[in-house]
């Protein structure tokens, strides 16, 4: 048996940061051990036990029967098997994972899916700033994977990324794709200012067309065909639906940038 | 000769097919509309008809539609084999550099996801001068080219697998009229099958070889038996003197059901226009069972019998 249910009891009075807490380390442990293992609440660790009540399930997956908004790292260097977190998350969700699937059903905080190597970050809700992105101090953002989010995102979002896919079906908030170094983001809905400000390479698909997104003074309008890429791309997008599942019937214009960090980058405008 | 079948007049001899195993790989060439995918197809199995001296083998497998190409756009899947993994590293690139990269609107893709890798636009994305783009769409890595109609857009590698190469059928006709109209039914009819190409010209060769030669430095050379010019000079001819004109049809697969089931049907489509047609007997070339482990039973494939 390793999967598990948790409810939370209460609410913390002080954020709880639940890394450690993934189906990989809980894999084999006995419900002694589970309720035994240690999270961080403000400046003390505390058992799990006393946050939450614990059942086993059938499945081998975590469930979180809870509003975590409170807590941060949910899903921090995930590596592996299925959480799954019924309400919202704090900051830092999805952090350096590697595999599996996290699936959120609320909103995220800041730095979802920072760092994220691998698997698959699914939140139904909202993500706050800097979703994608990297660790304060860090050279790459996130470098493979994908995350999607059902709602809308902060600022920042994709900032350095590197590699993996990153998709928004509503709207992004200013600075989309800043320093992006490689990758893709699909956005559904309207970017804010600064849209890939710059980014060195990657490519950013807006399926709302030229409406949702001014590009830069540091993009250029591309003439060349680049169709093939495009259904490659627009093909592999339509499986997440939304917004997306029409983009390998629409024609696109694309815009090169930014030309101040080489120029290797892409801004494309799907239009019907 | 004792052993021989008769249908519809054809003479189908106890023999056998004697072919060796391969390395092979697949790529799908899409282009704007099929003429260009053709066009790079085509030269890219262009001088591909044996190791002996072509360093692989390769043709035109089929035709492709759009909806069956990563791109949505019309395309050819394209077999190659060779010798060795190594060397069939080397003819894809070199082929697909000079002949697909260069052919206008073209892209090329893996036709076969699982086996040893090896480079497919992975070097030839030097070509950019540092403009190239790397792309990873789902967990495969792309390269896009910019070139003067856009960009060539090459997956970074293809797989290798075991192939088989080697099968062959020797149609015996009366006369070259006949011989030619049996050799481009049979091979008509293997076309229709998937995992197969027929590497020479249309084809079909008319230069069967045996193993070896009088002069050292040559490993293969003329099959005397089976050369009508040689009737009455050779003491061990296997013609008649009705039979005045041979051709060979060499068949590559990617598996031996593969191969053996192109044997078949060729041998199907030159029984069907029978000795009425001018087709006297099929054989098969082989070597005494030193060349290849496959073993194609002429007869025994006609029967719906495998291969040993």
């Amino acid at each position: 048996m390793s999967g598990w249910r948790f409810t939370l009891k209460q609410a913390p009075a002080l954020r709880v940061d639940l890394r450690g807490i993934t189906p990989t380390a809980l894999e084999g442990l006995s419900a002694a051990d589970v309720e035994r293992l240690p999270v961080g609440c403000g400046n003390a660790m505390l058992a799990l036990a006393e946050l939450f009540g614990i059942e086993t399930l059938t499945s081998d997956a975590l469930v979180f029967d809870a509003d975590l908004a409170r807590f941060d790292r949910v899903g921090w260097h995930m590596s592996g098997g299925l959480m799954r977190v019924e309400g919202s998350v704090g900051h830092h969700a999805g952090g350096c994972m590697s595999a599996g699937e996290l699936v959120v059903k609320g909103d995220a905080g800041a730095l979802a899916a920072c760092e994220m190597a691998g698997g698959t970050l699914t939140v139904e809700g909202h993500v706050g700033d800097f979703a994608a992105s990297t660790l304060p101090g860090s050279m790459d953002g996130m470098r493979g994977g994908s995350l999607v989010v059902k709602g809308h995102a902060g600022a920042r979002f994709g900032d350095r990324m590197r590699r993996g896919s990153a998709l928004v079906f509503g709207d992004a908030g200013d600075f989309l794709a800043s320093r992006m170094v490689a990758g893709t983001i699909a956005v559904g809905g309207r970017a804010g200012a600064h849209a890939g400000y710059g980014m060195r390479r990657g490519s950013v698909v807006f399926a709302a067309g030229p409406a949702a997104v001014q590009p830069g003074p540091t993009f250029v309008p591309a003439i060349a065909d680049a169709g093939v890429i495009w259904q490659l791309l627009a093909r592999d997008l339509a499986r997440h639906g939304g917004p997306f599942a029409r983009l390998a019937t629409m024609r696109i214009e694309r815009h090169l940038g930014d030309v101040a960090a080489g120029g290797k980058g892409e801004l494309i405008l799907a239009a019907p | 000769m004792s052993d021989a079948l008769l249908r519809n007049g054809v003479t189908i001899d106890d023999s056998f097919a004697e072919a060796f195993p391969m390395k092979a790989t697949r790529i799908v060439i899409t282009a704007h509309n099929l003429t260009w995918a053709r066009h790079a197809a085509v030269a890219a199995t262009g001088f591909a008809t044996s190791v002996i001296g072509c360093g692989c083998e390769a043709g035109i497998e089929r035709e492709l539609g759009p909806g069956e190409t990563p791109d949505g756009r019309p395309g050819l899947a394209v077999l190659f084999f060779s010798m060795s993994g190594k060397e069939l590293a080397k003819q894809v690139e070199r082929r697909v550099g000079q002949c697909v990269l260069t052919c206008p609107t073209t892209a090329v893709f893996a036709g076969i996801q699982v086996g040893e890798a090896i480079a497919l636009g992975k070097n030839l994305r030097f070509f950019g001068d540092g403009w190239q783009i790397s792309k990873v769409i789902d967990g495969v890595r792309y390269w896009r080219i910019p070139v003067m109609d856009g960009e060539f857009v090459a997956q970074e590698t293809t797989a290798v697998v075991k192939g088989v190469g080697g099968g062959n059928l020797l149609l015996l006709c009366r006369d070259t009229d006949t011989a030619l109209a049996v050799a481009e039914a049979a091979v008509l009819a293997m076309k229709a099958l998937p995992n197969v190409v027929m590497p020479f010209p249309g084809g079909v060769v008319r230069s069967g070889s045996k193993v070896g030669s009088k002069y050292a430095a040559l490993s293969a050379s003329t099959n005397d038996a089976f050369c009508p010019s040689l009737y009455g000079l050779v003491d061990h001819s296997e013609l008649t003197p009705h039979t005045r004109c041979v051709m060979e049809i060499v068949i590559d697969g990617l598996t031996e059901a593969d191969v053996g089931a192109a044997m078949r049907a060729g041998m199907q489509a030159g029984i069907a226009i029978g000795v009425a047609g001018g087709l006297l007997r099929i054989s098969a070339g082989n070597y005494g069972g030193k060349l290849g482990p496959f073993h194609f039973h002429l007869q025994k494939l006609l029967a719906g019998g495998g291969v040993e």
